[in-house]
């Protein structure tokens, strides 16, 4: 067992006190492509950011690997992020004056990695998504797929136990969201990689072995999806 | 936080890739840098211009100068006009020892001076050896007068660098020529070079200088003395000698001791001090303004590393979120705060040193303008200083942005 929560609370605290997630029991299983469903408002994000040790929770336990995350100092936390945690965003969150090569690269900078082993290894990895040609490009120079392919090349450059997505085809049109939910279907059959998928959509969610959906901040009903055939609106439409 | 390639490579990659930003920064402490250089090498070499006109003035010089009297004494009316006479100069000199030089003067404010058809407009001074103490000469060709000369009444004369040039165009070594002043045809001893510009009765430069006694005969002076000049032995302060020059020269030509117009004291000490702290007024001033520049750049760069670290939330966020440690962050916006201002202020260093140097070109090297190496160094100890002071409180907002922004700060 990879990941465990039991009875996790997160309350935003302000002039209105806001109870986000009232009680989170919820274990993944090493090497399982999972999808957290919700609507907005659900509590997913938070969800999401506690997973990836982001943010912090009031009460509960959050483990990984039977260690207890909780009350990290900012040098534990950065170093779970930066090893075990691979993180795919919605709006890709390259950084926009690096090219494509040296934002997959940048993981590696921040674990001391030298210069050209770094480079070796981004090339790899681009190389094995199909970007090599564009390695030298920037950001702004690539489709929306591509800059999710190098967002998910930055992902898996330290070899991360779990891969956190984060509406990972929101900015994608319909077919390149088929294709990157293929590839981290892919990813997850051939590496082994746990990857939790946070999404609204349940054609994404389709694509998933196990769909835990989230209703005001609790878990409700767990899909179990080998077979593909949970989308609300049929197996024919895929997304959107 | 490292310090290797890697981490410089990472600053130059985000100043480089930010040309506008980086640019825009730094421009602040560029000038900033040059203005108080700029600013403190063309004081330095103003003052040192000023300074010459006091050259070869010896800085301990009182002169004195006879005038009407404004209080009456012994039965003798006010406004009485006196003068000194030349055995005023012994009289000084035994009883006031703690004088050096006592040089007597006689002067003629304007005269002429011809040589063959050349002529030319000059002041005549008539003086004895001493003088050569208190207005030091730069002799080009001969010799300052000397006291065979007061004492036996040569008639030869010294006379000025521009003197020197209108009557002898042709150039070369005028001693042994005669020159007519007032009549009488001197022979030229020397020419005098020095370029002060402070000195008494006109400039040197346009002076013909000959022994008193000669001169007491031309303008038929007899005893009389115009101004007897001064210096006192070294250590000794000569404002405390004023009273006494008073009684000794009031008790002989009967004027109240305490009449401080009887007697003009011009002490030069208080010029020099009047123009060093004028000087020192300058310097503080020069500081002031160069700091405040340079200290406006360094908020310019603060305040817009402040925008930046908002503009980049994102891109911290993400560098979090992928593993950086606040430290981590924390530094690279320091070391690029520190790196933006020392290179900016470089070139700040350099352009000023090519400006002052243009300066002392345009000048014709009159005086050094250049700043020296070691005020260079400390400029860009200051720049470090100030570059690391400007990101602080950019670099500590962008250390407590959260990697969790980094997803909703769209």
């Amino acid at each position: 067992m990879q990941i465990e929560l039991h009875n996790v609370h997160k309350t935003y605290e302000g002039a209105q006190p806001l109870h986000v997630l009232k009680g989170i029991d919820l274990s993944i299983e090493k090497g399982e492509f999972v999808s957290i469903m919700g609507a907005s408002g659900s509590g997913k994000s938070t969800l999401l950011n506690i997973l990836g040790i982001l943010d912090s929770y009031d009460e509960g336990e959050y483990i990984i690997d039977g260690r207890l995350i909780k009350g990290l100092s900012e040098r534990q936390a950065a170093g779970y992020r930066n090893r075990t945690i691979g993180f795919i965003f919605q709006s890709f969150n390259l950084i926009s004056f690096k090219t494509a090569v040296e934002n997959v690269e940048l993981p590696l900078f921040y674990q001391g990695v030298n210069r050209r082993r770094r480079h070796e290894l981004a090339m790899e990895y681009l190389d094995r998504l199909g970007l090599k040609d564009w390695a030298g490009h920037y950001p702004n120079e690539m489709s929306g797929g591509q800059k999710q392919r190098v967002a998910i090349a930055r992902a898996l450059i330290t070899h991360p136990q779990i891969i956190l997505a984060d509406e990972p085809t929101g900015a994608l049109d319909s077919k390149t969201s088929v294709e990157v939910m293929e590839l981290l279907g892919q990813l997850n059959r051939e590496e082994g990689v746990t990857i939790i998928v946070v999404t609204h959509e349940s054609g994404v969610a389709n694509c998933t072995n196990r769909i835990i959906h989230i209703k005001d901040g609790i878990i409700g009903e767990i899909e179990e999806n080998r077979e593909h055939k949970a989308s609300a609106f049929g197996t024919t439409t895929v997304m959107k | 936080m490292r310090l290797d390639t890697d981490t410089f490579r990472e600053i130059a990659d985000s100043l480089v890739r930010n040309k506008r930003r980086s640019l825009l920064t730094g421009f602040g402490v560029f000038w900033g840098l040059f203005m108080l250089l700029f600013l403190i090498g063309g004081g330095a070499g103003l003052k040192e211009m000023l300074s010459k006109n006091f050259a070869g003035f010896a800085n301990n010089t009182v002169i004195l100068i006879s005038s009407n009297t404004s209080k009456p004494y012994k039965g003798l009316q006010e406004g009485r006009y006196w003068n000194f006479e030349y055995k005023d100069v012994e009289r000084l000199r035994q009883m006031v020892p703690e004088l050096d030089v006592v040089a007597p003067m006689i002067s003629a404010w304007s005269g002429n001076v011809a040589y063959g058809s050349h002529s030319s407009s000059a002041s005549v001074k008539g003086i004895t050896a001493d003088y050569d103490k208190v207005e030091t000469s730069q002799i080009k060709y001969g010799r300052f007068i000397n006291e065979m000369d007061v004492e036996q009444e040569r008639k030869v004369c010294v006379i000025g660098k521009d003197i020197y040039n209108e009557l002898f165009p042709d150039g070369g070594d005028p001693c042994g020529n005669y020159v007519e002043v007032g009549g009488i045809h001197l022979r030229v001893i020397g020419v005098d070079f020095s370029s002060g510009n402070m000195s008494i009765n006109g400039r040197a430069s346009r002076t013909v200088t000959m022994p008193i006694t000669v001169a007491a005969k031309i303008y038929h002076r007899g005893n009389t003395v115009d101004i007897i000049c001064i210096t006192g032995k070294s250590g000794v302060k000569m404002t405390s000698l004023e009273s006494r020059l008073r009684s000794v020269m009031g008790r002989q030509h009967s004027f109240d001791p305490t009449d401080e117009q009887a007697m003009v004291i011009l002490n030069t000490q208080q010029i020099f001090s009047i123009v060093d702290n004028l000087f020192r007024g300058l310097n503080f001033l020069v500081w002031l303004v160069g700091l405040g520049t340079l200290l406006a750049g360094a908020i310019g760069v603060s305040n817009i590393m402040m925008v930046t670290v908002k503009e980049r939330t994102v891109e911290i966020g993400i560098r979090r979120a992928i593993g950086a440690l606040p430290s981590e962050i924390l530094s690279q916006i320091l070391m690029e705060s520190v790196s933006l201002t020392l290179l900016a202020g470089s070139f700040g260093i350099v352009f000023s040193v090519l400006m002052l140097s243009g300066l002392e070109a345009i000048t014709k090297h009159e005086a050094v303008f250049q700043i020296g190496f070691g005020t260079a160094i400390v400029a860009a100890l200051l720049l470090a200083f100030l570059g690391a002071l400007a990101g602080l409180a950019p670099a500590l907002r962008a250390m407590n942005i959260k990697p969790v922004e980094a997803m909703h700060d769209e």
